[in-house]
């Protein structure tokens, strides 16, 4: 008993801990019913949707008792729930799969049979202490298996308590299948005794709980199409501690291909499942190293992937950035290093993130000089995000991406566009602006006559001449 | 408040307000969100093109020095059109004012091929791997066409109107044009100051590898 209470116990505060957070489902049904022949008094149903709680169900049962037989039989399963029906009720076209077939046809040889869809547990929880309030006897528990034996007297009230485990999980079904036959078994024993009886099928605890997730949560509720979402990967970032326990270097990337002599890799698996060890990596207040250990990758003894970042002061724009300045491969005793410090930082206080760092496209990572032996590797890394100063906790700060909102191309093709945009609005404005003189327009005036004479034609070379001299 | 009603003004007007009101709340949020280093002027001066640059340069040299050359001989050509109606004698000596209109753009176009000579291929994509020498190359080029083309533009339009006065002054008393001719050397003096910068600011241009 006392394991049965800590374990209700438990489960108690984390109901209450869900329903604290959300509005929970927590409730039972309960079905009872008289054997065929004796009449329940006929009770009202509740209102669709209406939690009843433990005090209308006392009001119910004592209504249902008064006309009742007084022999009850209890069923109570572990936990049950009302979508249990509908899942294993074969309620959709397929009664043969019912797993409650003697239940149902128990409800419908009873002439009244009370249906409460949705009991508080609580008050399901305590429905024995509720029956034997009721009835003032004690409930006698017993097992199907030593039902038989049971002698039972019609003339006094009797209350017979029956516990029916439940699974859940896939055995659900079964488990349901189970207890169906033990309630067939021990129904037919009082119908083979011609004892009217009063039973009632009910669970001590829900069996999941059905947490109603408020629309504002924060996650989009909106629609989305048929096919599935694309599985996405959710390892948590490496984590670095330092001397004193604290994390202090975040790293998480997609994938960290290296490829070398023909050979490739992704050091990212290495890392997220555990073979690959930070042995070596320091941090202090303004350099970090985090360093990543392999074995046998490559075709190699042992690979050292070394990120060597470093905080420094830029007086132009007065804050700390964080620069990865070095990638250093060491294997096998030799050392390829790939300067990142043009194109890998980020505001100290923030991570960097980059969907491509690679050596080979757009290079981030370039090669020392071109006789280092960077030069024999090629370095991929896809969704890479890392950071190494004012690490708090095991989450990245916000992430400074290497991508702005405009590119550079984006920027020299809107500087030209609107260059020249703002050229053909001045040309247009000029344009549209040109007007007739009209000054000297006199509608009712004589019109202009041109004076015309035959010597006025002028010829180019005489233009000339007259020009130059 | 007349001009207002025009339509092109209202145009104007509400361009330039939603211009400025796109930057104000575009940089306010910037702050408040303390995203302000993601303003970056060097970042866009080293990760744009010394190309862009450069033919941003060239083009702006010969297409402002045209403009200047084409208002001018606008202006000089409307009056002396206009003025030899009734004083035939002016269009010989006139036809000056409009040479010196063509000037302009003649020094436009000979700057724009001078710059465009200057332009090399360079095998950099990283600010590190181009160099110092290819951006000063491009943005050399980029003033010295700025120059150019500015200077020739306002000389075209000082010589087209000095030249606008010079004819009809001449239609009405031959002896005035010579003297407004000075006024009119003075003016395309301009253009070729503006010459002589931008030749000085690509004189040390030496785009490549």
């Amino acid at each position: 008993m006392r394991c049965r209470s800590v374990s209700t116990m438990a489960f108690t505060s984390v109901l209450l801990f869900i329903c604290s957070i959300y509005s929970c489902y927590a409730q039972v049904p309960l079905l009872m019913w008289t054997s065929g022949g004796s009449n329940m008094p006929h009770l009202a149903q509740p209102a669709a949707g209406q939690t009843v709680s433990g005090g209308q169900l006392a009001s119910y049962l004592k209504s249902a008792l008064s006309g009742a037989p007084h022999n009850v039989l209890l069923f109570l399963q572990d936990k049950l729930i009302m979508e249990d029906f509908t899942m294993y009720g074969g309620v959709f076209g397929n009664k043969q799969d019912s797993a409650f077939l003697t239940v149902e046809s128990a409800l419908q040889a009873s002439s009244s049979p009370l249906v409460l869809p949705a009991l508080d547990w609580s008050a399901s929880h305590s429905i024995l202490e509720l029956f034997q309030g009721e009835l003032g006897i004690p409930a006698v528990h017993i097992n199907p298996n030593t039902l038989k034996e049971i002698k039972l007297n019609t003339s006094q009230p009797s209350l017979l308590a029956v516990h029916l485990p439940y699974s859940a999980g896939v055995q659900t079904k079964e488990s349901l299948l189970k207890n169906d036959a033990i309630i067939g078994e021990v129904l037919n024993v009082f119908k083979s005794q011609d004892v009217p009886y009063t039973a009632v099928y009910t669970g001590l605890k829900p069996s999941r709980v059905i947490e109603e997730t408020p629309v504002m949560a924060g996650r989009s509720v909106g629609r989305s199409l048929l096919q599935a979402p694309p599985q996405s990967s959710v390892k948590p970032p490496l984590v670095v501690n330092n001397t004193a326990g604290r994390p202090c270097i975040l790293l998480w990337a997609d994938t960290l291909l290296a490829s070398y002599s023909g050979k490739q890799d992704d050091l990212a698996i290495h890392i997220f499942n555990g073979s690959a060890d930070t042995a070596g990596s320091v941090c202090n207040e303004t350099l970090s190293r985090l360093v990543i250990n392999y074995q046998n990758v490559l075709d190699l003894r042992s690979l050292r992937l070394i990120f060597s970042m470093r905080k420094i002061f830029f007086p132009v724009s007065a804050r700390n950035w964080s620069v990865v300045e070095q990638v250093v491969l060491e294997y096998d005793g030799q050392r390829a290093i790939f300067n990142a410090s043009g194109g890998i930082y980020s505001p100290a206080e923030y991570s960097f993130h980059c969907q491509s760092v690679s050596s080979i496209q757009s290079p981030l990572l370039v090669p020392r000089s071109a006789t280092d032996n960077a030069n024999q590797w090629k370095l991929s890394f896809t969704d890479f995000q890392i950071q190494g100063f004012n690490v708090t906790g095991e989450d990245f700060s916000y992430a400074s991406d290497c991508a702005g909102f405009f590119t550079p191309g984006i920027w020299m093709g809107l500087l030209t566009s609107l260059l020249m945009v703002f050229i053909l609005t001045y040309g247009l404005h000029m344009i549209m602006q040109l007007r007739t003189m009209d000054r000297f327009d006199d509608p009712k005036g004589p019109a202009i006559s041109v004076p015309q004479k035959s010597g006025e034609i002028i010829s180019i070379s005489p233009l000339l001449h007259s020009l130059f001299d | 408040m007349e001009w207002m009603m025009n339509g092109h003004a209202i145009l104007y007007t509400g361009v330039t307000l939603a211009f400025w009101t796109t930057i104000l709340i575009v940089g306010i949020c910037y702050t408040i969100f303390d995203l302000g280093f993601r303003f970056d002027v060097a970042w866009f001066l080293t990760e744009t093109s010394p190309f862009m640059w450069a033919s941003l340069g060239i083009g702006l040299a010969i297409s402002l020095s045209v403009v200047g050359a084409a208002w001018g001989i606008y202006i000089t050509g409307s009056s002396i059109i206009g003025g030899g109606v009734k004083a035939p004698r002016i269009k010989t000596k006139n036809l000056v004012s409009i040479i010196f209109c063509e000037a302009v753009a003649i020094y436009g176009i000979i700057m724009a091929i001078v710059i465009s000579n200057l332009a090399e291929n360079f095998s950099g994509t990283t600010p590190e791997t181009i160099g110092e020498k290819n951006y000063q190359a491009g943005y050399s080029m980029f003033g010295a066409g700025l120059t150019v083309g500015f200077s020739n533009l306002f000389c075209g339009i000082c010589v087209g109107i000095v030249g606008s006065g010079a004819a009809l002054a001449d239609a009405q008393n031959a002896s005035l044009f010579v003297k407004i001719l000075i006024v009119e050397i003075f003016g395309s003096a301009i253009g070729l100051f503006g010459v002589i910068v931008a030749i000085l600011q690509t004189s040390k241009v030496k785009m490549g590898d």
